[in-house]
């Protein structure tokens, strides 16, 4: 589904993501998990070719679909359908003048060659599928909570049954609760639909709960990739293994980060 | 939602009135503007002569009636022309970036280092008194403030993840443009216009004044103001009349752009 080999990418100073090799089967949730600045969302933008012009993919290959992205000049068309984004600041994915009903109906209209009326139908049916309520379609995007717009931005997402979605960081604005039925409704959409899901975030309990591989990212490295058992019972790198340590649990009382061992790594 | 529904209502009422007003005047006015009648020349306020008549016996008032055509309906032109030449410059600046927009805003920075009342001047002075000379530079000086807005609202919405999404979304780039980024740029421009009309009117006014807008015996507020000069202190109202339009009028602008300005800020005119 997506393959990712040697990708490096580069500033005009420091190389940000080194050498880094992955791959995502279809219906497979792939959790990267690091830090801030370990590269995570660099990586997802360089999939969809969203790199800030500052910076560039220096050497390797990104694979979606068995097609060469890197090099890909017109990504309007591939996009949309067969990789999707949901991003982490749900109040600017959509435009705050037109109702969330034509906005939905926009992407339909780019993709199909549907009717108004079964366009119609078929964001309705999107909405449903999030759990919004109808109203929605006639509302605009400053009348809907952050859960509500985050929601209708999956439904945006799914409408297409894309093959690979990638969520940078799709919880981090919201409330535990709100994240919590956010993901579950990502899972039963992405499940549904077989489509793959490349999941960031730094919040392990979520990667716990959803995924089924992970991979480690360090400072652009990836320092770790196995299944989530592999992972969580059996972590490799010394990095993985603080990184687990420092999930909050409510049973053991000595879950702070060790500082003094975070600079020895 | 019922303040905002009001609130449009009274912005479509004030402008229909203003055109209807423009439209009325020149059949409202009670005599021929240019009709000369040196046996009734500086007469005070009479009930022929509402705002009694100028040095050479024409009626003050049908003056004034006429005179808003040339003196507003000339600035609403200047300002539409001004629209049509900045908004899609801007729009283009902002849009494709890059070279094109480098060249384009250095073009307005020259444009931008002259201050606009000089340029005026000079270039009525350089092609000849008269209001369609006097038109070209108000434009020629007009026009970039106007790029210069669009742009950077067209650059600011432009990093917005909801455009990154439309695009991601396969959203063709011309529903982009039109549905996507242009109210935000409508709403500025509007309000940035209807504030420049009553600064147009004052620039139109004060050049017409010093003699390079509009030539006798054309009835010009501006004009009309000078020509009262001389007679200041016999017949005041020559004065008085037009200075009062010019006031009513840029201030009833001024209000209204700043009426749109709260209608279209999404923090307070929002639902």
């Amino acid at each position: 589904m997506l393959e990712i080999e040697n990708l490096s990418i580069t500033s005009k100073k420091e190389t940000l993501v080194k050498n880094l090799t992955m791959s995502i089967d279809s219906g497979e949730w792939f959790a990267l998990v690091g830090e801030s600045g370990s590269g995570k969302s660099l990586t997802a933008s360089a999939i969809g070719g969203l790199l800030p012009s500052n910076l560039s993919i220096k050497s390797g290959s990104i694979r979606v679909c068995n097609q060469d992205t890197v090099n890909m000049k017109i990504r309007q068309r591939f996009l949309g359908n067969t990789i999707t984004y949901i991003f982490q600041d749900y109040s600017g994915a959509f435009t705050p003048f037109l109702k969330i009903g034509a906005q939905l109906d926009e992407v339909l209209k780019a993709h199909t060659s549907w009717s108004r009326s079964e366009r119609r139908v078929a964001v309705e049916e999107a909405l449903r599928k999030v759990k919004l309520p109808e109203t929605v379609y006639e509302k605009y995007p400053l009348q809907l909570s952050g859960g509500q717009l985050q929601r209708a931005a999956i439904a945006s997402a799914m409408m297409l049954k894309p093959s690979l979605l990638i969520a940078d960081e799709p919880t981090t604005a919201l409330d535990a609760l709100t994240a919590q039925h956010v993901l579950t409704l990502i899972h039963e959409l992405a499940s549904e639909a077989g489509c793959a899901v490349l999941f960031i975030t730094h919040d392990l309990r979520h990667v716990k709960k959803h995924a089924t591989r992970v991979g480690v990212l360090k400072e652009g490295t990836l320092v770790e990739t196995g299944t989530k058992k592999e992972v969580f019972t059996n972590p490799k790198h010394p990095y993985t293994n603080m990184l687990l340590r420092s999930i909050p649990d409510l049973k053991s009382e000595t879950t702070r980060l060790i500082t003094s061992e975070y600079d020895a790594l | 939602m019922k303040r905002r529904r009001l609130r449009r209502k009274s912005i479509v009422v004030i402008w229909l009135c203003l055109v209807l007003g423009f439209i009325a005047a020149t059949y409202l006015a009670p005599h021929d503007p240019l009709s000369i009648d040196p046996t009734n020349r500086l007469q005070p306020v009479t009930l022929e002569h509402m705002f009694g008549t100028d040095h050479l016996g024409r009626d003050v008032l049908s003056r004034i009636l006429h005179g808003a055509k040339t003196t507003v309906g000339t600035s609403i032109l200047v300002i539409l022309i001004v629209l049509s030449i900045g908004v899609p410059i801007g729009i283009i600046a902002g849009g494709i970036g890059g070279v094109v927009d480098r060249v384009f805003m250095r073009i307005t920075d020259a444009f931008m280092a002259f201050p606009d009342f000089i340029v005026a001047i000079v270039l009525s002075g350089l092609l000849g008194p008269g209001m369609v000379n006097l038109m070209m530079a108000i434009i020629l000086v007009k026009w970039t403030s106007y790029a210069r807005l669009v742009r950077s609202t067209v650059i600011e919405e432009k990093g917005k993840n909801y455009i990154l999404i439309a695009e991601l979304n396969g959203v063709p780039p011309l529903v982009i443009l039109f549905k996507h980024l242009f109210p935000h740029v409508i709403g500025n421009v509007l309000v940035l216009g209807t504030l420049d009309i009553g600064k147009v009117i004052l620039m139109i006014a004060s050049l017409s004044y010093i003699g390079l807008g509009a030539q006798p015996p054309a009835p010009e507020w501006g004009a009309m103001l000078n020509e009262g000069r001389a007679y200041f202190q016999l017949a005041p109202h020559l004065m008085v009349v037009p200075g009062l339009a010019i006031v009513l009028v840029v201030l009833a602008t001024n209000l209204l752009g700043d009426r749109l300005r709260d209608y279209y800020d999404v923090k307070t005119g929002g639902s």
